[in-house]
């Protein structure tokens, strides 16, 4: 399901994901488009599919634990040559941020660690934070600059 | 929604070219796995992932990814990869990938490379 909402001060999308891992897909595709409508140039408009396709993806696997009735909820809005990105799911948020990827140690010891998606969400968006949800949920909100 | 891949061998003198077809996520490590099974019974010591132009590479994706990079520096094989985008050569490059595989922009750039 996709709301758009419109006003004078900013515009916002909504999007509902069911835990569906490859629904993260319809997320990117809608974020791509969004940014697109707001000029942002090709390589932002890379990292905001990115972003926005791992939150989604973390969201289904770890905050919703693959419950496929579980939702994922994408709101992106744009202001100020920004657009923030809120990715909610019903767990309860990460309790201890997991370290980063150490790819050598990974490779030397011949295990794939988590990590990735929540490593790439914080290099390439502009600021990421961790919250509760006003309702029930966590949610993790994530801007991206028109430039890097 | 699992995607499957379809990765096709292609030797090239010393290389061994996985031609790989699909988007690459958590779905795609049977496939990989079999693949770069079936180019190490060649006995190659040069490995080529060509990745399909415009293919959508997550995070999974990337761990699968690295689980082959692993196994190529335990088998002391020497492994590149092309068909990346900019985004994800920029990706590869924040996750550490390019520290144990040579970024091509073309396969015939990569064969020359690794024929060396």
């Amino acid at each position: 399901m996709i709301n758009m909402l419109e006003n004078r001060a900013d515009r916002t999308v909504e999007i509902i994901l069911t835990s569906q891992i490859g629904h993260e897909r319809i997320a990117m595709a809608c974020s791509a488009s969004f940014a697109e409508m707001y000029g942002f140039p090709k390589d932002r408009i890379e990292d905001l599919k990115t972003i926005v396709a791992e939150a989604s993806i973390n969201a289904m696997q770890h905050g919703n634990k693959g419950r496929a009735d579980a939702k994922v909820i994408v709101s992106m809005i744009y202001q100020n040559d920004t657009i923030r990105v809120w990715v909610r799911d019903e767990g309860n948020g990460i309790k201890e941020r997991p370290p980063n990827p150490d790819i050598e140690k990974i490779i030397e010891a011949d295990e794939v660690l988590s990590g990735f998606g929540l490593f790439l969400i914080e290099q390439l968006a502009d600021q990421v934070e961790f919250k509760e949800s006003a309702d029930k949920g966590h949610v993790i909100e994530m801007a991206l600059k028109m430039k890097a | 929604m699992q995607n499957k891949n379809e990765v096709a061998l292609e030797k090239h003198g010393p290389v061994v070219i996985l031609n790989i077809q699909g988007d690459i996520t958590s779905f795609s490590e049977p496939f990989l796995n079999q693949a770069y099974k079936d180019a190490n019974d060649q006995g190659t010591e040069k490995i080529l992932l060509n990745i399909e132009d415009g293919a959508y590479i997550n995070s999974g994706g990337i761990a699968v990814l690295i689980q082959i990079l692993a196994q190529t520096k335990k088998n002391s094989q020497q492994i590149s990869i092309t068909g990346l985008s900019e985004h994800f050569k920029k990706i590869f490059n924040m996750v550490g990938i390019t520290k144990f595989a040579d970024i091509h922009n073309d396969v015939e750039g990569a064969i020359a490379a690794m024929s060396k």
